[in-house]
């Protein structure tokens, strides 16, 4: 964009706190801000953070007026979702099959309990109409829809009090026509209701999986469309002319418009701020291999960076009724930063299982009433109480001294719970906790590495989130990494993410294509169809932009369940396609063969509009020397030794550019502290970040 | 018994999760490398990994739990014909025999040995379903196995990297689509070829020289688990017979008896008296039997931990040589499901007088339903595979039994989009059955109906399987039946019990899925939740006031409390 800024805001509604960032190019400055989240009408906080963030800069200054640029990123959607507190909302199908969303694919998440349980369908069954109409897979008609029964059904709904409507038919992604037309028919008979095309939102083979997908986006759509009507309204009350953008659960962000018509792709903004902010780091430090490893309180998110390259995953679950069993959800197939998500986090409870071994999470303590340290009426022993104990974490020096832990707390839950009924010394305890958690994350993450194809190679470890720097040594060696990079302001980074995000549209369309003898003029105007729709919403968004495309397939042996996402250049010919096929299959699975078939399952694009790309660094100034910068000595764990040996401690924004600092030593920040061992060398880059390598000892334990 | 000295309950927690996760990680390659939606979309493998003596270290999360169990054994048998110290890199053995197996032939095992320089340090092992292993399709008339498909001796399907290739050569000559058969091999040796590679970097990481003691104190924890929960068990002998719609040559009806007998930390599990095998595909390998055995007991006992033989190791499980549940070869035992779910009821059954809260009802998903079919679309393109869907499970003590969810089998549905568009078959409609349930203070878990039509001009080939089709399943302390399967060719009933049938174009076939078994008496069912499931239309009005008790308003929007009131005072219909 070639629109000069004055100033950017980043605006996230989180569960909790709506965080504010606001970046003003023409100093480098961020300005960090957040109010208490206002559930009932979400934009009421945003008016009133904005309000606040006003007053804290000069007084007089309309911030508003002076911004042009604002990102929004909400959990609205993900919560309406979980709360169940979306439209009244109905599915309008295929006749015999409004029971999809409910039979799910008849699977148990857990194979030996018999007390599962399965998620409420969002949309009750007698709000799933059926009318008469069928598709042949091919797309072809073997049944004409049925108009009067599809009328019917819209006064039905107007009887029912519907104010949304998912319309899916069956094969509807091999031929639209049907579900397009009961949408013209809506817009006669029935024009408040929404309507949500499955052949729109997953244009993707297998029913419940498409139901699911379509159901969420109906079940949201009026309120996502209230809520930025809301809050465009407050931001115009405020002087705010034009640039509001919305976070995509791909990383990418888009105008209202297009947000009001997808809204499920609005799902899960949250953790997709950390994946981008690592992703430029890794940028920064001519690093495009980084995994991005967020440590905070209750969960643990890392994402696989490749090549600069944010992941896309195509499904993805939410509201499961085990939060971290897979299957135990309401799945949905839009384009999602692939970060996963694991039940382990500085507030994790450890415990003593049934099988006498220590085991730590998913349960958690959260902030309340929090770790036995926090004094807060917490007494079970978490992550954090074991990083006290082991001296990782400094008792006076929590959150900068902002709340003191009780060390005594610590030890004694530990003890109780954990170190005597184990017979183990209290020190082992603590530093057992601290390594199963940290195999639990590094246990996730490389099931996470194989489903994406991947291989964790060479790649650095981004370590972000409150907890994250203080685990990030043991746990980086246990995936093989050897090398760690920490930003200043490691606690509160993934917020920055947002103000790097493109402005992108990413669309599919599932077409199979056999590789052999294709023609190369079919295959290219399927791209270039999905290019000039992706190219419409992006220019919709941000007028005049350049605009670039990526291009990817998903590629299998005919036949086969998964698929390889092969990215490739406009107009790459079948052959090459095929070729780069064989070699990402062998380079995966050990071999590839040639006696079978490849088809591209799915033609994926993405349209980014091109713009230039800020540095994420929070300005330092440190002159003195390392000397300055220490903070004395105290002692810590060395599991290595197995005790406390002493560690020299340094403030992390007092490190000079270009000193090197060797283990075992803490850093630390007020919003997290990095630990590293004896053999590690910590090097400190002058743009605000540590890069720290690891002594070579191969995985603890 | 406890961990073995050398592995601190912290590091051996550490090594455990670590070593399920590098199974999890060979199931999602086995999923995401195979050609069948058997595989791929309906998860029916086992993935394990196995120390150098042969012995199972952890198995993956997602697996079927026959498999799961069987595999086990498996891996004995390969050594015992294949000895480690005669086996070099880039051998791969494969076995679907039966009897050393899950039970039917078209369950492969593939095992790899890891080698770490010169010495082997592990085994991965996979076992999937096969869509196909030749034979007469998963004949349901099938009375020996030597219908029901290749049977491989223990072999080794590549020798130091090279492919066996008269193994290949039968294999495709006996197989209806070898590309997908030979595809999924493949893909098993991926994930077996991934794990070896994950075992060497866990070594490696770790230190570890050997896999086997920290088998031995997975293994002896496990155990221990298991020990407890069964010793919180009160000791006594339980018996208990499940009467079976399979009939005999002679037309009388089979039986399952068991006698389950709990001393101190150990189960005993005796099927004495169950009915002598019969010359049907419905016999039940005693591996697969004892499989499903310890499965109920696990599911009741000791549900959250990791499986592996420490779970069996307190549960003895005999059955007479030529009974059901302990055939002989070479007798059919293509749809041993049929037969050996309902050695799952039997124990929960049992089970129950003890600790009603901690089974469940019994189910309308025993047996296993998966029609079998194959033919020629009219371009002249063979097809061949598989449907899958499922009826209601039984209730809990505390929870409405699971509509249409499999169990105690874990397979996902067939999507009818999918099937559509992979064989020329279109399905009508597939419909949760209302009043399906069985009536219970808690409701059975609803059937579902699913009609499939042929559209291609050949006729299709359908291998029928499923039942309740005379004996619905029951309740459990005072709840009522589910309701009964069925199944209709056209119009008509399919002639015979069990059978295949060919599908004229055009034609529709019908299945009705049954319902689960409800819990506890039905007239103690809350009436707001009877109510609710008249509105969501799970029960109707009519059966709300039979079953029930429970009296509504003439539009059903609400109780009638006062005639509600009367109608439970009076005492209950007995079931019909």
């Amino acid at each position: 964009m070639s629109r000069r800024h004055r100033y950017r805001l980043g605006c996230d509604i989180g569960g909790t706190f709506t965080d504010f960032l606001l970046d003003d190019p023409a100093t480098g400055g961020f300005r960090v801000h957040k109010v208490l989240t206002t559930p009932d009408d979400p934009s009421a906080a945003v008016d009133a953070g904005i309000a606040e963030l006003e007053a804290e800069i000069d007084g007089g200054t309309n911030l508003m007026a002076a911004t042009d640029y604002l990102i929004h990123g909400t959990t609205l959607v993900i919560n309406a979702v979980i709360q169940r507190k979306g439209a009244r909302t109905a599915i309008l199908t295929t006749q015999g099959f409004a029971d999809c969303l409910e039979m799910r694919r008849e699977i148990r998440y857990d194979i030996y309990d018999i007390g599962a349980v399965y998620p409420t369908p969002l949309i009750e069954r007698p709000y799933r109409y059926e009318v008469p109409e069928r598709l042949y897979a091919d797309g072809a008609v073997r049944q004409a829809l049925d108009e009067d029964a599809v009328r019917a059904v819209f006064q039905r709904m107007l009887d029912d009090g519907i104010e949304s409507a998912a319309v899916v038919l069956l094969h509807a992604y091999a031929n639209p026509a049907h579900e397009r037309r009961v949408a013209e028919i809506a817009a006669e008979a029935a024009p408040g209701i929404a309507i949500t095309l499955s052949s729109d939102v997953m244009p993707e083979i297998k029913e419940f999986e498409r139901t699911s997908t379509a159901a969420v986006n109906a079940y949201v759509k009026p309120l996502v469309a209230r809520y930025i009507a809301r809050l465009e309204e407050r931001l115009a009350a405020r002087g705010f002319r034009d640039g509001l953008y919305l976070m995509l659960s791909s990383g990418g962000v888009i105008a209202p418009d297009t947000a009001r018509a997808h809204p499920v792709r609005l799902i899960e903004s949250g953790p997709v701020g950390g994946a981008l902010a690592a992703a430029r780091l890794g940028a920064m430090a001519g690093d495009g291999n980084v995994l991005m490893f967020d440590m905070g309180g209750t969960t643990a998110k890392s994402c696989l960076i490749r090549d600069g390259g944010v992941p896309i995953a195509n499904t993805y679950e939410v509201d499961r009724v085990h939060r971290f069993k897979r299957g135990s959800g309401t799945p949905i197939g839009v384009p999602t930063v692939d970060v996963i998500e694991i039940g382990a986090g500085g507030g994790s409870i450890a415990a003593v299982d049934g099988m006498g071994l220590l085991s730590v999470g998913p349960e958690s303590a959260g902030a309340d009433p929090g770790p036995a340290c926090y004094g807060r009426g917490g007494v079970r022993p978490t992550v954090t109480d074991a990083d006290l104990v082991l001296g990782y974490l400094d008792a006076d020096y929590f959150l900068g001294g902002a709340m003191r832990l009780d060390t005594e707390a610590a030890r004694r839950a530990i003890t109780r719970d954990l170190a005597d009924p184990l017979d183990m010394p209290l020190l082992d305890a603590a530093w057992g906790v601290h390594e199963i958690v940290n195999e639990n994350m590094a246990a996730a993450i490389r099931m996470y590495v194989t489903e994406k194809g991947g291989d964790l190679g060479g790649a650095a470890v981004v370590a972000i989130g409150g907890a994250g720097p203080v685990h990030a040594a043991d746990f980086a060696r246990r995936l093989g990494a050897r090398r760690l990079l920490v930003p200043r302001g490691a606690g509160v980074y993934s917020a920055l993410g947002f103000l790097v995000a493109p402005v992108a549209f990413e669309a599919a369309r599932t077409k199979l294509t056999p590789l052999t003898g294709a023609d190369a003029g079919e295959i290219e105007v399927i791209f270039e169809t999905l290019e000039a729709e992706t190219a419409q919403i992006v220019e919709n968004a941000v007028p005049g932009a350049d605009i670039g495309f990526s291009r990817a397939a998903d590629v299998r042996y005919v036949g086969q369940g998964g698929t390889l996402r092969i990215e490739m250049p406009a107009a790459a010919t079948p052959a090459a396609i095929e070729s780069a096929f064989l070699a990402a299959y062998s380079a995966r699975y050990g071999a590839a063969y040639d006696d079978m078939a490849a088809q591209i399952v799915t033609y994926r694009v993405t349209a980014c509009a091109v713009q230039e790309q800020r540095d994420l660094t929070l300005p330092f100034a440190a002159d003195g020397g390392l000397d300055a910068a220490s903070k004395g000595e105290r002692p810590a764990f060395c599991p290595e030794r197995r005790r406390m040996v002493p560690h020299r401690v340094y403030a992390m924004d007092r490190l000079p550019a270009g000193a090197t600092v060797a283990g075992p030593a803490i850093v630390e920040e007020d919003s997290s502290t990095l630990v590293v061992g004896a053999g590690a060398e910590i090097r400190v880059d002058g743009r605000g970040w540590l890069t720290v390598t690891l002594a070579d000892t191969g995985a603890a334990s | 018994m406890s961990a073995a000295p050398q592995f601190d309950p912290v590091t051996l927690q550490v090594l455990w999760s670590r070593a399920i996760s590098i199974t999890d990680e060979m199931a999602t390659t086995l999923m995401q490398t195979a050609f069948s939606t058997v595989v791929r979309d309906n998860h029916d493998f086992a993935v394990g990994l196995y120390d150098a003596e042969g012995d199972l270290l952890a198995q993956a999360n997602q697996s079927t739990p026959g498999q799961l169990y069987c595999m086990q054994r498996v891996m004995r048998d390969l050594l015992e014909a294949h000895p480690a110290e005669t086996l070099a890199p880039g051998d791969v053995l494969i076995a679907n025999d039966p009897w050393l197996g899950s039970g039917h032939t078209p369950d492969v095992f593939i095992a790899t040995p890891t080698f770490r320089g010169d010495e082997i340090v592990g085994f991965g092992v996979t076992c999937a379903h096969h869509t196909d292993i030749g034979g007469r399709l998963a004949a349901p008339d099938a009375r020996e196995v030597y219908e029901e498909g290749l049977i491989l001796p223990i072999c080794k399907l590549y020798e130091r990297g090279e492919p066996n290739a008269l193994l290949f050569q039968l294999i495709e000559r006996n197989v209806r689509i070898p590309e997908r058969i030979i595809g999924d091999l493949r893909a098993q040796m991926a994930a077996n070829h991934f794990g070896g590679e994950r075992l060497v970097a866990f070594l490696d990481d770790t230190g570890l020289e050997r896999l086997s003691d920290l088998t031995q104190a997975v293994v002896a924890q496990t155990e221990q688990t298991m020990r407890n929960a069964i010793a919180d068990l009160p000791d006594g002998t339980y018996t208990h017979a499940v009467e079976l719609e399979e009939e005999d040559a002679e037309g009388a009806r089979l039986e399952i008896r068991l006698t389950l007998t709990v001393k101190g930390d150990e189960i005993d599990i005796d099927y004495a008296g169950t009915s002598a095998q019969v010359a049907l595909p419905i016999n039940s390998v005693l591996n697969m039997t004892t499989a499903y055995s310890v499965f109920a007991i696990k599911c009741a006992l000791n549900p959250h931990t990791p499986n592996n033989k420490g779970t069996s190791a307190p549960v003895r499980v005999t059955a007479p040589e030529g009974c059901l549940l302990n055939p002989v070869f070479p007798v059919a035992v293509m749809h041993r499901t049929a037969i050996v779910f309902y050695c799952v009821q039997a124990i929960f059954e049992a089970l129950a007088a003890a600790r009603p809260d901690r089974v469940m009802a019994p189910c309308g998903t025993y047996p296993l339903w998966v029609e079998r079919f194959a033919g020629k679309a009219d371009d002249g393109t063979p097809y061949v595979g598989a449907f899958n869907a499922q009826g209601g499970q039984g209730a809990r003590a505390e929870k409405d039994g699971v509509s249409t969810t499999v169990f105690p089998a874990n397979v996902a549905s067939t999507s009818i989009e999918l099937l559509e568009a992979e064989a020329p078959l279109l399905c009508d409609h597939k419909r949760l059955i209302p009043d399906s349930g069985g009536a219970g203070r808690q409701r059975g878990g609803l059937g579902q109906e699913v009609v499939l039509r042929n559209l291609a001009r050949e006729d299709a080939l359908l291998s029928l399987s499923g039942g309740r089709f005379h004996i619905a399943a029951p309740g459990m302390a005072g709840g009522g039946a589910g309701a009964l399967g069925r199944i209709r060719i056209g119009d008509a009933p399919p002639e015979g019990r069990r059978r295949q049938v060919l599908l004229a174009t055009e034609t529709a076939a019908s299945f009705a899925y049954p319902g689960g078994g409800g819990h506890g008496p039905a007239f103690e069912r809350d009436p707001a939740k009877v109510l609710a499931d008249v509105r969501l239309g799970y029960v109707t009005a009519e059966r709300a006031r039979t079953d029930y008790g429970v009296v509504l308003t003439d539009d059903a929007t609400a109780i009638d409390a006062d005639a509600t009131a009367r109608l439970r005072a009076a005492p209950p219909l007995s079931p019909d």
